[in-house]
């Protein structure tokens, strides 16, 4: 397996990991969070922190995942 | 007031994440897409429409910002055209909604609707159509990559108005803010109205400033973002933002808008557009077939009965998912299309894309450190700092008749396709002048260009596919800052690797001669010395064997690990001197190749560990660090 391919596979692992144990932090104080979400006004800080940090790892996720497929974008080697 | 957030069940999990995914797709790749949809279907599921919008935009921007950032990578952004426009188009949402709500105080909800749907069948019409039109004419030129930029374009770009003008790198001009600031307001107020923004946005920068296609849709990305996130922190302030259902929506977008972005690297730029295009005349169908309901509502024709009213929203629904899914199929298809060509070609092109010429049966060595020197892998940057590396590689070829393979890696495109093809242009020459180089002195040399946005990782992997046994790569000039060794790409081409690695300074003290074998008893040190016996044997030189004690206690142990190293070399018919030292390894070592005047140290490194910490070893890094001549570093 090339070092690409391992690393996507590794890192694939690793994000997908961290973004489960966010959604199931999600669901399990799901009351909670909509709580603080409902008071609106300096609460705002709590959907955008969430939104933010989901970005981050489930975005690394996502894209380490079609790269361990080999879904990657064409590039111009000679 | 009173907000309730709806419940979830598992089916409406399920359909939001798909939704999700099929609108990440599109507006992967056209920069918007999926919200038309997403709104009502959360208003289907009992959400209010306030909190539909609230938890869309809540899952928006942190999808836009994913696929700008991965877009960014391609080379396609322009991130200050995009946080000028997004910036004006934030103000421009915020005096739209103001307006949206006078229509619906003066007029009611079907008033209110009946405008909305009325802008949005107007404004699509004409800007679909064009796009369309022009994605059509591309598609049937004979240049189909070449767009033209429109008169209005042309026009913007002249225009010159002191002290407003602003550089925009996506189309090399400058252009008065005046301009963008109109532009992104009035993106802004369709956007707050019509609820996508893109269809404004992007073909906005296409044709008013001319703005390439795949660059529009991809800048419109951030664009999406801002605007996305100023309107989050509204609805947040005021507690509407279901961050559950937004992000089940972003867990199915980011998959889709990944996939998006990289299908934009296989298609023609008409692609974007046509995609574009279809869907928004498919949308405007959509809102079309539902301004009789309104009519009806406000009493300017014949009522509607209850059932047809009820089929017209729902054929209005159904085709707001059609426009969706086919906008998807066409990205998928042009997706697996490009990526099938583009196999294809490189298959025709070479056995493996992109790697050196394998080795011939013929000349099937063995895998180092046992075997000879046959295929010696140059990896040059074309800065000073390689130059010490390209002359060692091309004499190490010369003297162990070995074929130099010289290779560069380039960073991913910037923005502007032109600067990254005058880097490959750069590039190839330098790489070119390597080659004039060996074949001044009868070496055979290979020049290739990987990319990648981590050289190592190419590296590494070119290493491998094309099995070579010696990878030379030059060394920033470190000196005492041992650290900057650390996490460069030597170091990780080293840990990383599975061939042997020389790494050689900037400039290495002339007339050397003889090479010196660091040990310490380890497997590592046993390994090296193999290497360096058969280099000894082919190169005719002088090999002096050096063992360091750390204090007088441990010399004995110090002389029998050399003594033992001697003895082998002997047995296989190498005279071999031996140095034993006392002090910290790495200082003793450089100490004993000056004073020796070794040309090459060889030595082992403890391996991979995946810390970036302690991919070489430090005795290894710190000598590979000082050394002012060549280090050898033998992979076990």
């Amino acid at each position: 397996m090339s070092l690409e391919r391992k690393t996507a596979v590794k890192n694939t692992i690793i994000y997908g990991t961290i973004s489960v144990v966010l959604y199931s932090l999600l669901y399990t104080y799901e009351e909670k969070i909509l709580e603080l979400s409902r008071e609106g006004g300096w609460n705002f800080y709590v959907p955008m922190v969430i939104a933010f940090v989901f970005s981050i790892v489930h975005g690394n996720f996502t894209g380490q995942f079609w790269d361990m497929f080999g879904i990657k974008p064409k590039t111009t080697k000679k | 007031m009173d907000i309730n957030f709806i419940d979830l069940s598992a089916g409406s999990v399920i359909l939001l994440f798909l939704i999700g995914f099929v609108g990440g797709l599109v507006s992967g790749f056209i920069g918007s897409g999926g919200a038309f949809v997403l709104t009502p279907a959360m208003m289907n599921m009992g959400a209010t429409a306030i909190m539909a919008v609230a938890s869309n935009m809540a899952h928006k921007f942190p999808k836009a910002l994913v696929g700008a950032m991965k877009r960014h990578k391609f080379g396609q952004v322009d991130v200050k055209l995009g946080i000028v426009l997004g910036i004006s188009a934030e103000a421009g949402v915020l005096y739209g909604a103001g307006i949206q709500e006078m229509i619906r105080e003066s007029f009611g909800k079907a008033g209110s609707n009946l405008y909305v749907s009325s802008v949005f069948v107007v404004v699509l019409a004409i800007v679909g159509g064009y796009v369309l039109r022009d994605a059509l004419r591309m598609m049937r030129s004979d240049n189909p990559d070449s767009e033209k930029k429109t008169k209005i374009a042309e026009w913007v770009q002249s225009v010159h108005i002191p002290g407003t003008m602003m550089y925009f790198k996506s189309i090399d001009a400058k252009i008065s803010v005046l301009f963008t600031l109109p532009i992104g307001f009035a993106t802004g107020m369709l956007a707050a109205t019509i609820a996508v923004g893109g269809f404004i946005g992007v073909p906005a920068m296409m044709y008013i400033l001319g703005v390439p296609g795949l660059i529009a849709s991809a800048t419109e990305l951030v664009i999406a973002f801002i605007m996305g996130m100023g309107g989050t922190i509204k609805f947040a302030i005021a507690g509407y933002v279901d961050i559950r259902l937004a992000m089940i929506i972003l867990a199915g977008s980011l998959f889709g808008v990944q996939l998006g972005a990289i299908g934009t690297t296989y298609v023609k730029p008409y692609a974007v557009k046509i995609v574009m295009g279809v869907i928004m005349m498919i949308a405007l169908t959509s809102r079309l077939v539902v301004i009789p309901v309104y009519l009806s509502e406000l009493g300017q024709i014949e009522p509607l009965s209850e059932s047809t009213a009820s089929l017209l929203k729902d054929l209005s629904f159904g085709l707001l998912i059609f426009a969706l899914v086919t906008g998807a199929t066409i990205v998928f298809k042009a997706l697996i299309k490009g990526m099938r060509e583009h196999r294809e070609k490189m298959a025709a092109e070479h056995a493996v894309p992109g790697t050196f010429s394998p080795a011939s049966s013929e000349d099937a060595h063995q895998l180092s450190p046992t075997g000879r020197l046959e295929r010696v892998m140059l990896v040059t940057d074309g800065t000073e700092f390689s130059r010490g590396a390209v002359s060692q590689a091309i004499e190490l070829a010369r003297r162990c008749e070995a074929k130099l393979f010289a290779f560069s890696v380039m960073a991913n495109p910037e923005l502007g396709q032109e600067s990254h093809e005058l880097e490959k242009k750069t590039l190839s020459e330098r790489l070119g002048k390597v080659r004039e180089e060996a074949a001044a002195v009868g070496v055979d040399c290979e020049i290739l260009i990987g990319h990648g946005s981590e050289a190592y990782v190419d590296i590494v992997d070119q290493a491998d596919a094309s099995n070579m046994d010696v990878v030379v790569m030059g060394r920033r000039d470190t000196n005492d800052l041992v650290r900057t060794m650390l996490g460069s790409t030597t170091a990780k081409v080293i840990g990383h690797g599975h061939a042997n690695v020389l790494v050689v300074p900037r400039e290495t003290r002339d007339g050397g001669k003889g090479i010196l074998l660091p040990i310490d008893g380890s497997r590592y040190s046993e390994a090296a010395a193999v290497t360096a016996l058969n280099m000894v044997k082919q190169c005719d030189a002088p090999l002096t064997i050096v063992s360091v004690a750390l204090d007088e206690r441990l010399k004995d142990d110090a002389h029998a690990h050399a003594s033992q190293v001697q003895r082998a070399m002997a047995e296989a018919g190498v005279e071999a001197n031996v140095d034993i030292r006392v002090g910290r390894p790495d200082e003793a070592i450089t100490a004993a190749a000056a004073e020796h005047g070794a040309e090459l140290i060889v030595m082992g490194s403890h391996g991979r560990t995946g810390l970036d910490r302690l991919l070489v070893g430090s005795v290894s890094e710190r000598v590979i660090g000082h050394a002012d001549c060549p280090v050898l570093v033998v992979k076990l």
